[in-house]
């Protein structure tokens, strides 16, 4: 709170206190009152006016400086309410009580929606659960009849699942994965069995190099995410598929290189957005722009950096980095 | 070899048990789980196949208390895809943890790979009169051994398992995959001949045969 502020805002009470004072001197002199004895009254009034001003004005401003500062620092400005002390002056006890309850409806407010979230995602898992029964039975039903023909189908039924589920884990707030030892290898060829009739399909080539490391991760959401960047690959017309990781000292770099059409540079910084499509998805129409969102956000709670290298036409590699920290081992 | 299947959802039991009496297994079902842990404890069966949700109790539970008296392998079916499932359920003592949907073919590979390991005589298997050896990846024959590389080793064994009878190429190619060979359709074919003809050099002369369209049988 700067002085001029204050003065300024003040400004209204002092044209008055000053037009009082002025009538006062009128009526003074009216009185024959002499001189000397006008001059000290009204010295004694300016006097004890600007006291009770500058009294005003400190208690004011400790308050008011520490809200502003306060503001400034919070890193979660809703947090303020929970920061500030009640003054003893009652505009700011006024403003305080205002800002207690505003903020206490808030947070309520934000507990109902933080529930129905939680609600939500707990009622997609259970879904994913009981959808995938059946799913499971179609396909044990296909097998035993020796009839292979809807098995692309069920797949595809089964990733599109998959999406909802690591969708929702992707947005939420709590903790549901567990980090371990991993084994790269072991997570790739899951994928690339689960994924193996397709790329068949497709002649595409795999060729892996060096996945013997163990990083740390949750083997199922690395699975999901590893499935993704495959399910790509697949789509952006790839007919090999290089997998390699890379050990250092501080992290492990897996690297995920296809040779696909590639992705434009134009297009390169915007990929892991959500709902972005770009270039690709206007030639490809099975882009939803979700895919590589939900590996980022996944990537980012479980730690991992994620980054992509491309050159249209010749190669799309996405990088995931593990660090190593020696603390998470058991 | 029998299996007992402990799934609530019909459908797929039944379709389970299908699949696995068309496999050569014999099945046993529970029907009714209002006493699954006892069912279990009395079951004579080779291996278990246990879901996680399960009327009544869990199938996590359910493992840990079975675990305390029986060794008979275990491997838990859920369709429930988080990690934590699966290290409760290795914890306490399961043989593989398989989730749903699965691909028919290889939860069948991870059956019999569970049995294989589980049972005693793992180190000799015999083809005819000449021995496995899955540890130095050879069949010896009298005094003549035959080296076979890690897909041909692969692909023998699986049928070997299924001795006379019809082993299909999506079978054979689910195998090695699952085995980190990511080899295509080309490369199959040529590692099935090469092995026909190490196979020859030992004296068994067309022990494969081709079946069109079906797949390979060993004889």
């Amino acid at each position: 709170m700067k002085l001029s502020g204050f003065i300024k805002d003040r400004m209204p009470a002092y044209l008055i206190f000053a037009g009082t004072l002025l009538i006062m001197i009128v009526f003074l002199f009216a009185f024959h009152i002499s001189l000397e004895a006008v001059i000290i009254i009204s010295v004694i009034f300016l006097l004890g006016g600007a006291s009770a001003e500058a009294w005003e004005f400190f208690r004011k401003k400790s308050f008011y400086d520490k809200l502003t500062s306060d503001l400034e620092q919070l890193d979660k400005k809703y947090l303020l309410a929970e920061m500030t002390e009640s003054p003893e002056f009652l505009e700011g006890r006024i403003i305080y009580d205002a800002l207690q309850e505003s903020d206490k409806s808030m947070c309520e407010n934000i507990a109902e929606y933080r529930r129905d979230s939680a609600d939500f995602r707990e009622y997609i898992e259970l879904w994913v659960h009981e959808i995938k029964l059946p799913v499971a039975g179609l396909q044990l039903m296909c097998h035993n009849d020796g009839n292979s023909k809807y098995n692309e189908q069920l797949k595809h039924i089964d990733e599109y699942i998959e999406n909802v589920l690591y969708y929702a884990r992707s947005g939420n707030a709590e903790k549901d994965y567990v980090i371990k030892a991993v084994s790269l290898k072991r997570v790739f060829g899951e994928t690339a069995v689960r994924n193996r009739e397709e790329l068949q399909e497709r002649n595409i080539e795999i060729h892996t190099e060096n996945l013997d490391a163990e990083v740390m991760t949750d083997s199922k959401w690395l699975s999901f995410i590893m499935g993704q960047l495959m399910g790509n690959s697949m789509k952006y017309d790839a007919d090999s598929i290089k997998v390699y990781a890379e050990d250092m000292p501080d992290k492990t770099v897996l690297h995920f290189r296809d040779n696909g059409i590639g992705i434009s540079e134009n297009d390169l910084p915007y990929i892991f957005e959500k709902s972005f499509t770009g270039e690709n998805g206007r030639t490809h129409k099975k882009s939803t722009g979700m895919g590589l969102y939900i590996v980022k956000k996944l990537c980012g709670k479980l730690g991992h950096g994620v980054s992509a290298d491309s050159v249209q036409g010749e190669f799309t590699e996405i990088s995931i980095t593990f660090g190593k920290n020696e603390l998470y081992k058991f | 070899m029998k299996i007992l299947i402990i799934e609530d959802e019909k459908a797929l039991r039944d379709e389970l048990s299908v699949l696995l009496k068309n496999s050569g297994y014999d099945t046993d079902c529970v029907t009714d789980f209002t006493d699954t842990a006892v069912y279990m404890k009395k079951s004579d069966a080779d291996l278990i196949l246990l879901d996680i949700n399960l009327p009544n109790v869990n199938g996590e539970t359910l493992l840990q208390d079975f675990r305390r008296e029986s060794t008979t392998p275990v491997i838990m079916l859920t369709s429930r895809t988080s990690e934590i499932d699966e290290v409760l359920s290795m914890s306490y003592g399961a043989d593989d943890f398989v989730t749903k949907p699965y691909n028919p073919t290889i939860l069948l590979l991870r059956i019999s790979a569970v049995l294989k390991r589980t049972s005693k005589n793992v180190s000799s298997q015999m083809y005819h009169d000449a021995k496995v050896s899955t540890v130095k990846g050879s069949l010896i024959r009298g005094d003549t051994e035959q080296i076979l590389t890690k897909n041909e080793m692969i692909i023998f064994q699986l049928m070997l398992d299924r001795l006379g009878e019809i082993v299909t190429r999506d079978e054979l190619m689910t195998a090695l995959w699952d085995n980190d060979e990511f080899i295509n359709d080309n490369a199959l074919t040529v590692n099935i001949s090469r092995l026909r003809t190490k196979l020859a050099d030992l004296g068994f002369h067309d022990a494969i045969e081709t079946r069109k369209k079906q797949g390979y049988i060993l004889k």
